[in-house]
């Protein structure tokens, strides 16, 4: 139950719009236990109770992935369009209103350049929660199909996640590469400048908040479990996890 | 009818394939006989009338027939549920081999060509007779008109994952995309254009089964071939950079029940050709979905996807901040931007600035966890043929092959103790405790030779 809990919690801190493309996982258990539930023998049955849910399991399986499939998709083709768009405006803004520039104007080169920056910055998180999303749905989805097979002594779940492992939401090369390029747009564009001060940061709201949450649900997800195998990830290791953590505050200060 | 038109799979498929007890779902490497499913596992997300042909695609090998909507050469149908039988694997067939009048003609296409079309080698060779196909033909054309989306489609195994793959969907699924770029996927036409053209399809077939080399049909297959095939050139750990169209398609999974309403999954690539062909016809205005598909010439691609895709791009492009605003506001934290009148630019800098840190944190746990997840996988998957072989040998055992058996043995004892040192490789990159390492590491040692029969191996509690 606790992946779950993490996957509710995750579900609720992100986008809206994400919300119901998650996996179904409560759904799904639910259905593993009417199976297990059936006499094992009959549980292949199509006249069995045990057998119909079976088959509305897989049926519900296949649909979810087609779910993550459609979603993934058409948030990939977005990003697609999109990142090539932020480095046109940069340079945009750089014939028009930078140094060289048509109508160069310190002010309005930095004004500009600042939204972009936040724009970029975005995009780039964009990205990234769509790379977390693929994979707390396979996350889900080996997990039931796990338990699935426990419960019922099938051997369901290697072919598969042989299977959801070619799927088009997990093979997420395509995105990973569009955020490493918008790492190094970002890092060409936007110097590093001096740390004046210590920031409390805030997530607030939206993306950045999201990612954090991210981070921290994939930390306790990997917190290991009871029921350790050769199947389970091993704890998260990441030396800023803690300072990630203190993110977290309560009241939320926009960050513009 | 659907019943009709799959003669040829009837004629020996269910009745063959039942028998052979498979498990659900398929993966890449199974053969396809063995891949036939039981009745507890009946069509997912299909609407009734296709359950017959979801059955039989379910049984494969079964035919499929290539259709193109225009001239009234057979097109491509593949069922594309995300069921059983999503995976696809093309693999480049020559059309004059012989073998074909003995072999399920698969019509595909691989990645790269797009020119011919190419029949994917059954491995029950039985199936499909010559003379079965022209029977099948003349079926056909009497369905056609009335069904919907028929999909006795062959999901044929090929271990060449990289080729490309059908993304599945909900629909019975079959993309056909219509190579006259005015036309909408309408069913209705492009049936009525397979009965006016009966000879030209009967020729096809003839080709397909290796007879006369009739070369016309090619290009008709290869746009229908195109909608799958390139669609499927998936990206796996290499992005295609090849400038061909064909293989910037990317994988197509529909996304509901119609037929021609697949998904394309845009590449850079393929979005540098459309950008390419918008700028040409002037600009993302000016630009029209038919236009713009006509210039950029890539199989398999519909109005339907030019369509949306332009759309996007022109909200992309003309108004970039909104957009980038609309995405936050997408999610309802409106971000008052008079604020930044409040805060320095430097305060704004250091939180961007720590936003992208955690945002670099997190892509890059992703990726590790990405990747041992597939090492994971990996690893299961030879355990399990470990465990094939283990109880193979205990059966050449009774049998009395005790060599075999020996080897067998060794070489999965061998198999394990690399395991082993590959999980203790993998956990010691993650810095497990050391503990653990040796605990799985026995675990591995242990579970082949407990009950083999009894796949998976039951998880061992274990104490942190």
């Amino acid at each position: 139950m606790k992946f779950g809990k993490r996957l509710k919690q995750q579900t609720e801190e992100s986008l809206p719009e994400w919300r119901d493309k998650y996996l179904s996982y409560k759904k799904l258990k639910k259905l593993v236990k009417l199976i297990s539930s059936a006499p094992p023998t009959l549980s292949r049955s199509s006249l069995h109770c045990g057998g119909r849910a079976e088959a509305e399991f897989v049926y519900l399986l296949n649909a979810e992935i087609d779910k993550f499939n459609a979603f993934f998709m058409e948030q990939e083709e977005d990003f697609v369009i999109r990142h090539k768009e932020l480095p046109q405006r940069i340079k945009n803004v750089m014939e028009k209103w930078g140094p060289n520039g048509s109508e160069a104007s310190e002010t309005e080169f930095k004004e500009q350049m600042a939204k972009i920056r936040k724009d970029i910055v975005n995009f780039h998180g964009e990205m990234i929660l769509l790379m977390n999303y693929s994979n707390i749905n396979y996350t889900g989805l080996a997990k039931i199909l796990k338990k699935y097979d426990k419960r019922t002594g099938g051997v369901l779940r290697l072919p598969f996640i042989q299977r959801v492992l070619q799927q088009p939401f997990f093979t997420t090369d395509l995105i990973s590469k569009l955020v490493k390029e918008c790492e190094s747009t970002i890092e060409s564009a936007f110097p590093r400048w001096e740390r004046e001060e210590e920031v409390v940061a805030v997530p607030g709201d939206g993306i950045f908040r999201n990612t954090v949450a991210a981070l921290m649900t994939m930390r306790e997800m990997r917190r290991g479990s009871s029921t350790y195998s050769h199947f389970s990830l091993p704890p998260l290791n990441m030396a800023d996890i803690d300072v990630i953590q203190s993110l977290r505050v309560v009241a939320p200060i926009q960050i513009p | 009818m659907e019943a009709k038109h799959t003669l040829p799979i009837q004629r020996s498929g269910p009745r063959q394939l039942s028998s052979i007890g498979a498990s659900a779902s398929l993966s890449s490497s199974f053969p396809i006989h063995a891949t036939a499913l039981e009745e507890t596992h009946p069509r997912f997300s299909e609407p009734p009338a296709l359950s017959l042909e979801r059955e039989l695609m379910q049984h494969p090998p079964a035919v499929v027939s290539s259709f193109s909507s225009n001239n009234g050469a057979v097109g491509n149908i593949f069922s594309s549920s995300s069921g059983f039988s999503t995976d696809l694997h093309f693999s480049s067939i020559q059309q004059q081999q012989e073998k074909h009048s003995r072999q399920l003609p698969f019509v595909s296409q691989s990645a790269n060509s797009g020119k011919s079309v190419q029949l994917l080698h059954s491995v029950d060779s039985q199936l499909l007779q010559s003379t079965a196909s022209s029977h099948f033909i003349k079926e056909n054309n009497d369905s056609w008109c009335t069904d919907t989306l028929p999909d006795f489609l062959d999901i044929p195994m090929s271990t060449t994952i990289q080729s490309s793959q059908l993304y599945g969907s909900n629909n019975s699924g079959i993309t056909i995309p219509h190579e006259d770029l005015g036309k909408s996927n309408d069913w209705q036409d492009w049936a009525d254009q397979l009965l006016t053209d009966n000879d030209a399809l009967t020729a096809d077939w003839s080709e397909l089964l290796g007879d006369a080399s009739v070369t016309d049909p090619e290009p008709k297959y290869s746009q229908q071939c195109n909608s799958i095939s390139n669609q499927q050139t998936q990206i796996p750990q290499q992005l295609p950079s090849t400038p061909g169209e064909i293989c910037t398609g990317g994988a197509q999974s529909s996304s509901n029940a119609a037929p021609g309403k697949q998904r394309m999954r845009w590449t850079p690539e393929l979005h540098d050709t459309f950008v390419e062909a918008v700028n040409k016809l002037g600009g993302s205005e000016r630009a029209t979905p038919k236009g713009v598909l006509k210039l950029m010439k890539v199989e398999g691609l519909t109005i339907y996807h030019v369509k949306s895709h332009l759309q996007k791009y022109r909200t992309a492009r003309y108004k970039p901040e909104t957009t980038e605003e609309s995405s936050d506001r997408k999610s309802a934290y409106i971000e008052d931007l008079s604020s930044l009148d409040l805060k320095t630019g430097i305060q704004i800098t250091d939180a961007l600035r720590l936003q992208m840190e955690v945002q670099k944190q997190l892509h890059e746990q992703l990726e590790i966890q990405r990747n041992l997840q597939l090492q994971i996988e990996e690893q299961g998957k030879y355990l399990q043929m470990m465990f094939e072989k283990q109880r193979k040998s205990g059966r050449d055992l009774f049998k009395g092959a005790p060599s075999s058996s020996e080897n067998a043995l060794k070489e999965l004892r061998d198999v394990q103790n690399s395991l082993a040192g590959d999980s203790s490789a993998l956990e010691a990159s993650t810095s497990k405790k050391p503990g653990q390492t040796s605990q799985m590491a026995g675990e591995k040692q242990k579970t082949p030779e407990g009950v083999p029969s009894s796949p998976p191996p039951k998880r061992t509690k274990v104490d942190e």
